[in-house]
């Protein structure tokens, strides 16, 4: 029997004393791409939280590989929301995509020579070379998105996280990005958090609904009121 | 006047002493203007009131020369930058209350204590608002020391500190040690506003630490860059200050803060100029 990566069984989280998971039950097996679907404070962040080793179950448990999901976080790549970060920071594009190579270096130093080439490779492959010297927050939303997933992947993760990356970016760059994710489809497990169902529909393996517990979902069995932000029971 | 300035040896030792604080205060302070703990800051700095008061009172009262009320000051600013630490990385929803409150009872605990303290309190007026013209060689020696700890730290750190003010969560994916290094940030911003305070005074290190940041901010796009012209910029707001307040007969401290402060206020049009 295949054993699953990630392992949630009966997972309770609360905020102080407002509940936001309860009792959240289910497996992820290797290379699934989910999609991570449910209404605004259903716990769809929280879970990436969790399944990251940011926060720690109230009660239940989760494990990645049999462990703590922050044992093997290493392996993990994040691609956040661009519009969370600040736009005044002064870093450049390249400095952004080599620090997902951090995990390569010791406490006393910078990124190698390897690192730094790696970094360039991915740059100039999501076509953003022109760029990189450009401060990551004069980035347009859809280049601030596409460095983002160039740091997540120089690291070589097994698993790709992502929080609603097509929030308040352009219709050709939400492509893009849908496009990227097709290729890298089956090499690692995909999870992407996302309200916008449709254009995922047809990749992914299958939908995870987060409304305070979890129900996992077939493609084909959601209708399109969860396009409409109406979840319910199949 | 000019002459006259670099005749005079008080002048002469605080303009070293200005520019030797200066490298803290560039370095340092562009690590608080973009992780934007400007207030946490302000809030180390005025917490050590608590401790200058302390010791300012042990010493007069039980005749303990030896505990200085700068010792007081860095021993309080460490204290408070752990503390502040701790609830920034265990607490974040109530951060900025448990912040002010750390504020405003170090400085209630150094008035307690200056009120109860035997004699006048000239010295410590010097610790709140500064007086660089009674910089000691040996004083010039100890702000020397810090600079080269700072230094020596942030050259082999940097990268990691990078990393934790841009993004921590992708800093502690990447099994970068994201507590002790906001710790360790915490206590180097203590260092500083222990290192300032000889300068521009506790109240008014916060301007100090930010301002030629903030400014340096403006025409960078990479932080080390950013630390090279704040470190310029606090040179020059440093000296001009001090000249300043030479021929004006102004207090040092005061002077600097408010030659920064209207610095600050003259490039935010011309900010807006270069982004157009």
């Amino acid at each position: 029997m295949k054993r699953p990566l990630y392992k949630l069984e009966n997972l309770s989280f609360a905020y102080d004393q407002h509940p936001v998971l309860k009792e959240a039950t289910a497996e992820i097996f290797d290379g699934e791409f989910i999609g991570i679907i449910g209404p605004n404070g259903g716990g769809k962040t929280t879970l990436l939280n969790l399944l990251m080793g940011f926060l720690h179950p109230t009660a239940g448990s989760i494990t990645l590989k049999d462990h703590p999901p922050g044992v093997g976080r290493d392996e993990i790549g994040f691609v956040p929301q661009a519009l969370r970060f600040d736009t005044q920071f002064p870093i450049t594009l390249e400095e952004v995509v080599t620090m997902g190579a951090l995990k390569n270096q010791r406490l006393f130093h910078g990124p190698s020579r390897k690192d730094r080439q790696e970094a360039r490779a991915m740059i100039d492959k999501l076509g953003l070379t022109p760029l990189k010297d450009r401060p990551f927050g004069t980035l347009s939303g859809g280049q601030m998105q596409r460095t983002l997933v160039a740091r997540a992947l120089i690291g070589h993760p097994k698993i790709l996280l992502l929080d609603e990356p097509t929030a308040s970016i352009d219709f050709e760059s939400q492509a893009t990005l849908f496009s990227q994710l097709r290729e890298l489809k089956g090499s690692l497990t995909i999870l992407m958090v996302t309200h916008q169902i449709q254009p995922i529909l047809k990749d992914v393996d299958r939908l995870l609904c987060v409304q305070t517990t979890l129900s996992s979902l077939a493609p084909e069995k959601v209708c399109e009121h969860y396009a409409m932000g109406v979840y319910h029971a199949p | 006047m000019l002459h006259e300035f670099f005749q005079n040896p008080f002048l002469v030792m605080a303009l070293l002493a200005g520019c030797a604080a200066a490298i803290a205060s560039g370095i340092v302070g562009s690590y608080v203007v973009v992780k934007r703990i400007v207030f946490i800051s302000g809030s180390i700095a005025h917490s050590v009131l608590g401790g200058m008061g302390l010791f300012l009172y042990l010493q007069r009262t039980f005749d303990l020369p030896y505990l200085r009320p700068i010792y007081g000051a860095l021993l309080t600013a460490i204290l408070a930058a752990f503390l502040i630490g701790w609830i920034h990385l265990n607490y974040k929803q109530r951060e900025d209350t448990v912040i002010a409150a750390l504020w405003a009872s170090g400085m209630a605990i150094g008035v307690i204590f200056i009120s109860l303290t035997p004699g006048t309190n000239v010295e410590l007026m010097q610790y709140l608002f500064g007086n660089i013209l009674w910089t000691s060689s040996r004083d010039f020696l100890t702000l020397l020391c810090l600079d080269a700890v700072i230094l020596v730290t942030v050259s082999l750190l940097h990268t990691k500190l990078l990393a934790i003010c841009f993004d921590e969560k992708q800093a502690f994916l990447q099994k970068v040690p994201v507590k002790p290094l906001t710790f360790l940030l915490l206590s180097l911003i203590a260092l500083t506003t222990v290192l300032l305070i000889q300068v521009i005074g506790a109240i008014l290190v916060i301007a100090l630490l930010s301002l030629p940041a903030a400014m340096a901010g403006s025409f960078t796009k990479r932080l080390s860059h950013m630390m090279a012209l704040a470190v310029l910029l606090s040179i020059i707001f440093t000296l001009f200050g001090l000249f300043l307040s030479y021929g004006l007969n102004w207090p040092p401290g005061a002077t600097i803060s408010l030659t920064t402060t209207l610095a600050y206020l003259l490039h935010l049009p011309l900010k807006r100029i270069i982004a157009r």
